[in-house]
């Protein structure tokens, strides 16, 4: 359904450098599996987080969270594994640029779990920010213009009503610092030596827009789901030193 | 993309192909300038891509009429092709049923008309085919009225043509047009009213008696009608061929040859209302009606428009969602941009809804339209965010009369709507459910909202989030923590001896001592000493405690010790008693004994029917009215087993085609063998029978080797239906134990059955107030022009408070039971008449067997 706007033969403009084998197999693997890569994920989110959203597009099979591999602790990016095929497409479809724990995520078909693929590939650790991740960036950036559309003949009205919910919903000022609570209270695991970099007060309005941002380097004041600018992951750096 | 191609896709949109022109005259115009100088090298193509988005955008319908009879002029061949391309399709789309293309095909055919490709008349042809078929099927001596469903379905086709071409046909064939609808209301005389109580959204539609609710068939025959009194006059059709009329006047009108509509299926050969039953149940899935009302808005909202228009924009709305399903960019914008010149938000939300909440199954997955909704509320921040908060307040108020199924699904999108708009909701207003009874179902409402909140984000967040009533904190779920009876803290009666064992384990584990060491030392060293029951609470605990950090560290944990567990659980009493510490270890976290569980069942140490004897076990039955914890656990066993029938067939199915494909591979191997053997080649000047032996070996080989795969097909084919023939066994023995148990829970509360026995007056047992209550209550103003609060809940809501809690625990659970049949009517009915003969009895609580039969669309007047 709806062929006239997708484009049948793009299904991952990101090819993923690990896979071993011919571009024509890679698109093969996308095409079959029943794996999805879920990408641009807070640091905190769980493993029961990712089952109770993801299983609304089917029966999982398996989780699996990206961890640095250095500190063992996640660190933004998972797997999850369906049962069938049709489940899998529906978790891309459907889920893909939606929030899960304040943070618009990206969700990808991928070529297949496979051990080791678990660790961030970044040098410090963690996951990469270049290649994959800028391309995630770039594609949330696409879906949130998607917000103004302007051109159809409801958009072309007044609003009815101020934005939320109406006179029920002014004045709930949310963001604040609650997020600082949860380490403690919270299960956890794998995460011990986190703390360090829980920031003061953060707005969770921020936060959505800020995605956007953090591909640049500099950033205007710290947010603890990155990395600070000194201990970029960027896969390409490492690539270029490499490979001369 | 080719820029025809563009600006054909993009015709009567707002968009740069048109330099944003909004005239379709000039749309028409441009887009027939562009495809006339490519038709002569491109025909063919522009011909699929044409069709293609007529049929992909059937709201641009009448533009692509249009232009086709515009292109009429330049190139009767071409249009002449189309003509018959759609004929074929059309013809295609009868044979096998497929409901939409039936549909689009016929408006097409209507816009095809207009632009004067096709004569009225045959247009008429068509429709007096569909409606002769209709009419023999509802004939009870020749035709099959259990097959209502399609006959139904044809005459909506007809009518729902009449919108797009009803002035056309009325103007130019008034006779033929007049006898289709005589036709028609003749037939809606023959006809059974389709009694949709199985399917509503409300409970109480049905108790009515009174009015007669009606069918959506003669719902739109009444809009068609009053259409038509209007001088077919409709705002929501465009109708662009009126500014071409003078032109395509010109045009050749192509013939249509005659269509024709399978035959229905024979009545089955003996008689019975089962065997009727089936055929009905088989019939209403293959023309499934596409939607059903919701009207949860006051009709100030709804109603200014005329009857017809309301149609014409739920069409264009469910055409977009089927369409651009997957699409979210023009999903979104194609809702927001539909070619009306009036305001539709509310009837887009009631659509958008009455698709999410439509029973038995929503034509996608719930999550579908959240993500529809949410793109909605970013498009149009400025007024669909309220319209979405005025539709949760109104079914938030009917919430006691809402379909169990209907009420889950609502929870589910509800919670994952917010989490998607930093859980911003005024809650205080409906704080007040904390004066309401633990089971009032506003309270539930509320309490399972905010335990799916948690566990899409986490306690203190969602704490955070209902500040605005704090006092609501009450119903948030416990902090979810394990509840380890071996911990060693907080004083746990347990003796020093348990602990010690489950300290041992513990470490045996650690230690990555095998499964097969841990159960000979079970076995020799704890069960002789402590007996079943200790053993299996501390080694289930324990096993659990060390798998509790994730739901990687719990399947990890089952998939090495699994065979552990497998071995002390040996028979489904000890499988009850394992998931019963199972409940009890997660007995603060919902989410993990129902995914424990869930896991447990995967693994095959408990079985399906383990797990409905745990959930009809005395302190769940307990909870059936204020909780959905048992219900969760009871619907994942269900749909995994439901799950893994499924894959079966489909692996049937998929062995059954390779076993053609390997026989005809078998078969011409053996050909080719016997050709190469009877023919007669020379040898050294001699006529031998055969050709040059290491052919021929080939040849052998490969007939053999075909041979052989085509046998190893049917084996594993064999194999498997035997699989499928044995889980549908057990399916069987599943549902007669759900039912069985059902029957047993309710009629213990159930009033004494008396003749007239109905929902609503189990309503009123407590409390008269409450049904005049429900009835009166002004339907909620959802955004008042002033601004000023009208707060109904405070009464519409309190109200319910009344119903007792018996009464209500047996609301509850006879609404289960009608979301189990109906969810798994299509693998019920197989077995309907064990379930006749073993559940379904005399002894029976008739508001029992009244659930049931309404959950399978099996109502007594249809028998």
């Amino acid at each position: 359904m709806a062929s006239l706007f997708k484009d049948p033969t793009k299904i991952s403009a990101y090819r993923d450098r690990r896979f071993n084998g011919t571009q024509e197999e890679f698109e093969q693997a996308l095409l079959n599996s029943t794996t999805v890569y879920i990408g641009n994920m807070s640091f905190y989110t769980t493993e029961e987080q990712v089952y109770e959203l993801f299983s609304r597009a089917g029966e999982i099979k398996k989780i699996i969270m990206g961890l640095d591999k250095n500190s063992k602790t996640p660190c933004g990016f998972c797997f999850v594994l369906y049962y069938s095929r049709e489940d899998t497409e529906d978790a891309v479809k459907y889920i893909s640029g939606t929030i899960l724990d304040d943070r618009p995520i990206r969700v990808d078909f991928d070529w297949g779990f496979v051990e080791g693929r678990q660790w961030g590939r970044g040098r410090s650790g963690g996951q990469v920010r270049g290649g994959y991740g800028k391309l995630v960036q770039r594609e949330l950036e696409a879906q949130r213009q998607l917000v103004d559309y302007g051109a159809g003949s409801l958009g072309t009205f007044p609003p009815v009503m101020p934005p939320h919910y109406g006179k029920h919903g002014g004045g709930h000022g949310h963001g604040g610092s609650y997020r600082h609570g949860r380490d403690y209270h919270r299960k956890r695991h794998r995460d011990d030596d986190r703390h360090g970099r829980e920031a003061p007060k953060r707005n969770s309005d921020h936060e959505s827009r800020r995605a956007s941002d953090h591909d640049s380097d500099s950033r205007p004041e710290k947010n603890p789901r990155f990395r600070e600018s000194g201990d970029s992951d960027d896969e390409e750096d490492n690539d270029n030193k490499r490979r001369p | 993309m080719s820029s025809w191609k563009s600006i054909l896709l993009r015709i009567g949109d707002k968009s740069s192909e048109y330099n944003s022109s909004d005239d379709f005259k000039d749309h028409i115009e441009t887009c027939f300038g562009a495809l006339r100088r490519e038709l002569a090298h491109s025909s063919s193509e522009i011909l699929s891509f044409l069709l293609q988005c007529a049929e992909q955008l059937p709201h641009k319908i009448p533009l692509y009429g249009t232009l086709i009879g515009l292109l009429n002029l330049e190139d009767e061949d071409f249009v002449k092709k189309i003509v018959e391309d759609t004929q074929n399709s059309f013809q295609d789309a009868l044979d096998s049923a497929n409901c939409d293309r039936i549909r689009i095909s016929m408006r097409f055919l209507t816009a095809l008309m207009c632009s004067k490709v096709l004569q009225p008349a045959s247009l008429v042809v068509v429709f007096e085919t569909l409606l002769s078929s209709a009419a023999i099927t509802v004939d009870e001596e020749k035709g099959n009225p259990s097959w209502q469903a399609r006959a139904d379905f044809y005459v909506i086709c007809i009518l729902s043509c009449l919108p797009w071409g009803g002035a056309e046909l009325a103007e130019q064939v008034p006779e033929e047009i007049e006898r289709v609808l005589v036709g028609i209301q003749a037939y809606l005389s023959i006809r059974s009213h389709t009694s949709d109580s199985g399917l509503s959204f409300f409970e109480d539609d049905e108790s009515g008696g009174d009015v007669v609710e009606k069918d959506f068939l003669e719902d739109l025959w009444e809009r068609i009608q009053v259409l038509s009194n209007n001088g077919w006059k409709v705002e929501s059709v465009p109708r662009p061929h009126l500014s071409f009329e003078a032109q395509l006047v010109a045009g050749k009108s192509h013939e249509f040859g005659p269509i024709s509509c399978p035959e229905q299926p024979e009545l089955p050969s003996t008689i019975s209302a089962v065997a009727y039953g089936k055929q009905k149940h088989d019939a209403e899935l293959k023309y499934p009606q596409r939607t059903r009302r919701l009207n949860i808005f006051p009709s100030s909202k709804t109603e200014d428009l005329q009857p017809i228009d309301r149609f014409v924009v739920e069409e264009y709305l469910l055409d977009v969602l089927l369409f651009f399903n997957g699409c979210r960019k023009e999903c979104a914008s194609f809702m927001v941009g539909l070619p009306v010149p009036f305001r539709y938000e509310y009837l887009m939300a009631e659509t958008i809804f009455s698709q999410l909440l439509l029973l038995p199954h929503p034509p996608f997955k719930p999550i579908y339209y959240t993500l529809v909704i949410m793109d909605l509320c970013k498009a149009l921040p400025g007024a669909f965010p309220a319209v979405v908060a005025g539709a949760v307040r109104a079914l938030f108020d009917k919430i006691a009369d809402l379909d169990m199924e209907c009420r889950t699904r609502l929870i589910l999108w509800f919670s994952h709507h917010l989490s998607n708009f930093q859980f911003i909701w005024p809650w205080d207003e409906w704080a007040y459910v904390l004066d309401l009874s633990k089971w009032a179902p506003q309270r539930v409402f509320v309490q399972e909202v905010l335990e799916r909140e948690v566990r899409l984000s986490y306690w203190d967040k969602i704490k955070q989030s209902i500040e605005n009533a704090p006092a609501l904190e009450e119903l948030l779920p416990p902090k979810g923590g394990p509840n380890f009876k071996y911990s060693g803290v907080n004083g746990q009666e347990k003796t020093e001896q348990e602990q010690a064992i489950s300290s041992d384990l513990n470490n045996k584990v650690k230690g990555r001592q095998s499964a097969r060491e841990i159960i000979l030392w079970i076995e020799e060293n704890v069960y002789p000493t402590h007996g079943l029951e200790i053993t299996l609470s501390v080694v289930v605990q324990t096993l659990l405690d060390i798998g509790s950090k994730s739901f990687t560290h719990l399947i990890t944990v089952l998939e090495r010790y699994g065979q552990v567990i497998a071995k002390l659980c040996s028979n489904q009493d000890k499988q009850v008693m394992l998931i019963a510490e199972v409940s009890s270890y997660w007995k603060y976290n919902a989410q993990m004994t129902a995914i424990a569980i869930d896991r447990m069942m995967g693994y095959r140490l408990i079985s399906n029917l383990a797990i409905v004897r745990w959930v009809f076990s005395p302190e769940n039955v307990e909870q059936f009215h204020i909780s959905d914890r048992p219900w969760e656990v009871l619907r994942n066993a269900v749909s995994k087993t439901y799950n893994r029938i499924t894959d079966l067939r489909k692996e049937v199915s998929s062995l059954k085609k390779s076993i053609i494909s390997a026989e005809e591979a078998a078969s011409k191997a053996k050909a080719d063998l016997e050709a190469a053997e009877s023919k007669l080649a020379l040898v050294e000047g001699e006529p031998v029978l055969g050709e040059n032996p290491a052919k021929l070996k080939h040849l052998k080989s490969v007939a053999d080797k075909a041979k052989e795969e085509e046998e190893s097909m049917h084996d594993s084919l064999q194999a498997k239906e035997a699989l499928l023939a044995q889980a549908l066994d057990e399916n069987e023995v599943l549902f007669l134990s759900l039912y069985k148990n059902f029957s047993t829970v309710l009629n213990k509360r159930l009033p004494d059955a008396s003749g007239d026995a109905t929902l609503q007056s189990l309503k009123s047992i407590h409390g008269d107030s409450m049904a005049v209550d429900l009835e009166e209550l002004p339907t909620m103003e959802v955004d008042d022009e002033n601004g000023i609060a009208q707060k109904s809940q405070s009464n519409g809501g309190k109200a319910t408070n009344n119903v007792g809690e018996k009464e209500q625990w047996c609301l509850s659970t006879l609404g289960y039971v009608k979301t189990f049949s109906r969810q798994y009517a299509s693998e019920i009915w197989p077995h309907i008449e064990k379930l006749d003969v073993e559940v379904l009895t005399e002894d029976a609580h008739p508001l029992f067997w009244k659930a049931v039969h309404s959950g399978l669309r099996r109502l007594s007047n249809e028998l």
